[in-house]
């Protein structure tokens, strides 16, 4: 019985994981912005996974275990060859050069106007200007992974998440306000 | 509640992950004070952009196709893995596999015969082409004409070198389908035979690795199937598909024309 049980769940896990090959691509692809490391990320993270089934606890959230996967597959594998537009991830932007021009902009109902407008290349291409570890944030945070299960992802604790997230999303803010200036200059 | 306070909860408030008093006293806060109010908008659009617009990008079918044919082998190198959860894999990875990869092993190479699913494939499309009373969607002018064309009803530009001439003058052109991907066609003829090119992404397809020999600038495959003769090959992303009943150095001729070999 034990070993009938065994077998549905592994090939539940098996489907599963599958399923997953679109939602890993995609966040693998932000990562590395490069499609061929993409697909390679992908499927280091699937023999990954097959060689450490065994740790995964049934019941607990699959995807952020693959995520989890993922990621550490990404830092051992991608992150000490590339370049990083915020080295040192975004916690070290400093809060403060947002200050007096996000409540201008805030308070200028053109600007959210514009932001309204705003097209998915322009999010596409303020997401990359973010961190590895922000825009990581952004994108489990969008496949709906709650706080703490980012945190367990990305290897933090969930106050630091929250944080994270706060302060990718207001950099996302200014350089797409960066954008819509641009645009209309 | 002060804007201090209420700024980090914004968008817990907007999810609606805020228990019923901290919710309350936001929604006062945001009613009362117009800076967080338009925080709390600006979050929203934040929100609305990266869930609706932001590009999704889908694995590659070609991917998944390795992914599936590599865990087997994966798992028979990892022995205690294998035996606690490979077996039981098995199943989900054969339901997985007529998933993703029926269209792709439908037309894997035939090794026996050497009449591979892409040959058949471009045959029965050559055949559609003779059969419809309306093969073209646009009569040539000349290459120059055709091409243009084809912006904005393909994902990609067909890059063919070759504008048609007295012995192989170009018909004109259509969108049509190849191996359920789109492709442009060229319709090319010679004496009262036609020709179709069919011109596709090559990506996730199973293109032959041997028996290939030179056409032009491209190393091709040259079949055989019903009576028709396909010439195959590919240049970077895109995929070639020639096919015909005019005999195969005719066609090679043409072929050479088309990858820029002579």
């Amino acid at each position: 019985m034990a070993s009938s049980d065994e077998s549905t769940s592994g090939e539940t896990l098996g489907r599963e994981a599958l399923a997953y090959a679109d939602t890993l691509y995609n966040l693998a692809r932000y990562l590395t912005g490069s499609p061929t490391d993409a697909e390679d990320l992908v499927q280091d993270t699937y023999a990954r996974a097959l060689k450490s089934a065994r740790q995964f606890t049934p019941g607990t959230n699959l995807k952020a275990w693959l995520f989890r996967i993922l990621r550490n597959s990404f830092i051992s594998r991608y992150r000490h060859e590339r370049h990083n537009p915020i080295v040192g991830g975004l916690d070290t932007v400093d809060p403060t050069a947002q200050g007096p021009d996000r409540q201008e902009w805030l308070r200028d109902d053109l600007e959210l106007d514009r932001l309204r407008h705003v097209v998915g290349e322009e999010i596409e291409r303020a997401l990359m200007t973010l961190s590895e570890d922000a825009r990581t944030v952004v994108l489990l945070d969008l496949e709906g992974l709650s706080e703490v299960e980012v945190a367990q992802v990305v290897g933090c604790a969930v106050g630091t998440v929250k944080s994270r997230l706060a302060r990718a999303r207001a950099a996302l803010r200014l350089t797409l306000k960066d954008y819509t200036r641009k645009a209309t200059r | 509640m002060t804007c201090q306070d209420a700024r980090p909860l914004l968008l817990a408030f907007q999810r609606g992950q805020l228990a019923a008093e901290p919710r309350g006293a936001i929604e006062a806060h945001i009613q009362d004070c117009a800076a967080c109010a338009h925080e709390a908008a600006a979050e929203q659009l934040l929100t609305e952009a990266l869930e609706h617009r932001l590009p999704q990008h889908a694995a590659p079918i070609a991917l998944k196709r390795r992914l599936l044919a590599e865990w087997p082998a994966e798992t028979r190198r990892a022995s205690s893995w294998w035996h606690r959860w490979g077996r039981s894999f098995v199943p989900a990875l054969a339901v997985a596999a007529g998933l993703l990869v029926a269209v792709p092993v439908y037309y894997q190479w035939d090794a026996g015969s050497r009449t591979p699913g892409m040959v058949t494939e471009a045959v029965n499309d050559h055949l559609r082409i003779l059969s419809s009373q309306h093969p073209l969607d646009i009569e040539s002018g000349g290459m120059h004409q055709v091409k243009p064309w084809f912006q904005g009803r393909l994902d990609f530009a067909p890059v063919v070198p070759f504008l048609g001439d007295a012995e192989f003058p170009l018909r004109g052109g259509a969108v049509g389908y190849y191996l359920e991907r789109k492709a442009a066609v060229f319709v090319f003829t010679r004496r009262l035979h036609e020709i179709s090119l069919f011109v596709f992404r090559a990506a996730g397809l199973p293109w032959p690795t041997t028996g290939r020999q030179a056409v032009g600038g491209a190393r091709a495959t040259i079949t055989t199937s019903r009576g028709f003769n396909v010439i195959l090959w590919r240049e970077g992303e895109l995929g070639y598909a020639l096919v015909s009943d005019v005999d195969v150095p005719e066609l090679s001729q043409l072929a050479a024309k088309l990858a820029g070999g002579a």
